[in-house]
């Protein structure tokens, strides 16, 4: 009983230290900023919320670690709620994961209701994120300490978990997906072997002796084609956006018809977020289907119900919660975003995982409300200035991609201020494309770059312990039920294909 | 996408050849039944060669795409400004170093904007200039990033000493 109080006020104390830290000014105003950022990058369509956050990256190596985090979450929570303007107004997603929004939000607009479709979007979007933000402060200390007692063999199991469920979600051919896994383990392989420190595929050439860096790589694999895929794209918003927004905020009445749909995306979009790959754009479809499926007026879906609105927004707002738990207590992203989230937390010397818990545990909850302040300012910026934002989607295209294509290689060379780096991203970028030509997702390539190093040095650890014996994967409890969840998300995906070519076939 | 799935395949094993001959010469240092540091690169070459033989066999077995020639034409009316925006990207980051930043973003941006079919040159000469220069203030002064000053400045520099 005794330690367990004391456990309470050592908890306690780090909780009000991290809600002074996430209450500074400096870190208050960096969020404001962020979800400033979020809402116009999310809503300009040719630009994701990993680029906004690419194109954000070299300002936060120079700034301290909590700032930066406040920064690039409003970034990731603006982006969300950004994404659904684009969907509404022009029925071209800004985000992959508004691409539900669009579906009743568009035929909102199209009988001048936009005003009230972007209401009901960013209410959504607050309440599915302060509910993930619930679920990350309640579930994240729990999980960490939970995790603390996890040996190599289980963390190995856990980190092959996280690359199958994204090659299981993020590909339409499985094959494909875990090649792309595969790959990206095999890049990590170049620099020091992470147990004895002996050099691999080096050439001899200094700059590859630390190895690949993942924020290089990943602008490379995601800026760079974009750029690329925008200079063939012929499609142009720019005269299409609507001048007039009637009134915003969502009267008594339709408050009342979405808070069903949003306590569905709350949920499916928190308890997605978690699964590595998983995704806004499938909890925000997995919501709209629900939404639907409860409704008293299905009909009406498709042709602008106020519930098909709600329900994916308030989903995929969730998903950034639920993301941040597997980031911030095992170390594993659960989307881009939260891999660059852990670059820029490794830049500042912080190791997301279950030790951040534990020996920074007052950072660890800066985060969590640095994300519930992300929320707040997202709700009342979105409210209060959608109507002026949403003049951003006229911005021509020949500005915003050059300057994107300036900022990747400032981006890339301020991270270690080396030429090399920028041309690891060219290379990068070159397979960004090549592997969007041959139909290969990136999203496996790049988490095996983010978690390659810690499943090499886990497995040869655990390895090394039992002495070559591979029963140890399956003798540990922990082990054995990641390594079984792991063979249920391979089979799933390949019935699932199988399935889907099947009803093509019909 | 057979014919693309083939080609991933090829260029995949191929590239895995090149990783296992590598890996072979890689030195063997290691204690009694522990994995070495070619250990996990042998896992890699193995499960390469299994995933892109299994991606070849299961795209020859499917059945031949009906509408190649549609897929062709569509490419390769992209491939021209792709092309040339991966050359103008090239010669910006060969001349970067040289010219530093400054003097090399403002012709790049120049020519980006000529690839994104904007065509009025006052247009082209005043964003190039002003957000060059609206960067380089930024990163340099704004957030104390060192940005390349080009090889010439040193050149001057050390002629002038």
């Amino acid at each position: 009983m005794a330690k367990l109080n004391s456990d309470f006020i050592f908890m306690s104390s780090d909780i009000l230290i991290g809600i002074s830290q996430s209450t500074g000014i400096i870190v208050l105003f960096s969020s404001c900023i962020g979800v400033l950022i979020g809402l116009i990058v999310g809503m300009i369509p040719g630009l994701t919320i990993s680029t906004g956050i690419i194109v954000l990256l070299p300002i936060t190596f120079v700034l301290p670690a909590d700032i930066s985090i406040a920064l690039l979450l409003g970034l990731y929570v603006g982006g969300m709620t950004g994404g659904s303007f684009s969907a509404i107004l022009l029925n071209i997603p800004g985000t992959p994961s508004a691409s539900a929004t669009a579906i009743d939000g568009y035929p909102l607009a199209v009988r001048g209701e936009a005003g009230r479709a972007l209401g009901i979007a960013i209410t959504a979007s607050f309440i599915g994120g302060i509910v993930s933000f619930l679920f990350l402060f309640l579930i994240a200390p729990i999980l960490a300490n939970f995790a603390l007692h996890f040996r190599s063999q289980d963390m190995f199991a856990i980190l092959l978990f996280g690359l199958t469920i994204i090659c299981s979600f993020s590909a339409s051919s499985l094959i494909k997906g875990l090649l792309s896994a595969v790959i990206g383990l095999a890049i990590v392989t170049i620099g020091q072997d992470p147990v004895m420190g002996t050099q691999r595929f080096t050439f001899g050439h200094v700059n590859l002796m630390a190895g690949i860096h993942f924020l290089t790589a990943m602008i490379g694999l995601f800026a760079i084609p974009q750029l690329i895929s925008n200079i063939t794209s012929n499609d142009n918003p720019k005269g299409r956006v609507q001048e007039k927004l009637a009134s915003i905020i969502p009267s008594a009445s339709d408050f009342k018809k979405i808070r069903t749909p949003i306590a569905i995306g709350s949920t499916i979009g928190s308890f997605l977020g978690t699964l590595p790959g998983a995704g806004g754009p499938i909890a925000a479809f997995i919501s709209y289907d629900y939404a639907r499926k409860l409704s008293k007026n299905p009909e009406q879906f498709n042709k602008g119900a106020i519930e098909g609105v709600a329900a994916p927004e308030a989903a995929n707002n969730a998903v950034t919660g639920g993301a941040l738990i597997p980031m911030m207590t095992l170390g594993i992203p659960g989307d881009p975003v939260t891999a660059i989230l852990i670059g820029a937390l490794i830049v500042h010397g912080l190791a997301p995982g279950p030790l951040m818990f534990l020996e920074r545990a007052d950072f660890a909850y800066g985060v969590i409300f640095s994300f519930f302040w992300a929320n707040i300012f997202n709700f009342c910026i979105a409210i209060l200035s959608v109507k002026y934002l949403v003049k951003v989607l006229a911005t021509p295209r020949y500005l915003l991609m050059p300057s994107v294509a300036v900022l990747c290689v400032v981006g890339s060379f301020a991270l270690r201020n080396n030429f090399f780096d920028v041309y690891i991203m060219l290379i990068f970028g070159l397979i960004g494309i090549c592997m969007k030509w041959l139909d290969m997702p990136v999203v496996p390539l790049l988490l095996a770059l983010v978690l390659g190093s810690q499943f090499e040095e886990n497995l040869r650890v655990a390895l090394t312990a039992s002495q070559g014996d591979i029963s140890v994967f399956v003798t540990s409890p922990i082990s054995l039920s990641f390594i079984i969840l792991s063979l249920i998300s391979v089979i799933w995906s390949l019935k699932s294909n199988k399935n889907k070519k099947q009803s093509n076939d019909a | 996408m057979r014919r693309k799935n083939i080609i991933a395949a090829v260029v995949i094993i191929l590239l895995t050849i090149i990783y296992a001959t590598m890996t072979s010469q890689l030195p063997t240092r290691s204690l009694p039944d522990t994995p070495g540091p070619t250990f996990f690169p042998w896992v890699n070459t193995f499960l390469l060669l299994v995933l892109s033989v299994s991606l070849l066999i299961k795209s020859i077995s499917t059945n031949k795409n009906i509408e190649p020639n549609k897929e062709n034409k569509k490419t390769s009316s992209k491939t021209k400004p792709t092309t040339l925006a991966f050359i103008v990207f090239i010669f910006y980051l060969v001349l970067l170093p040289i010219l530093g930043f400054i003097i090399a973003t403002i012709p790049f941006f120049a020519m980006m904007m000529v690839l994104f079919s904007e065509k009025r040159v006052l247009h082209i000469v005043v964003a190039s200039v002003s957000f060059t220069t609206f960067f380089y203030i930024l990163f340099r002064h704004g957030f104390n990033i060192f940005l390349p000053i080009g090889e010439w400045q040193n050149l001057i520099a050390i002629l002038s000493s």
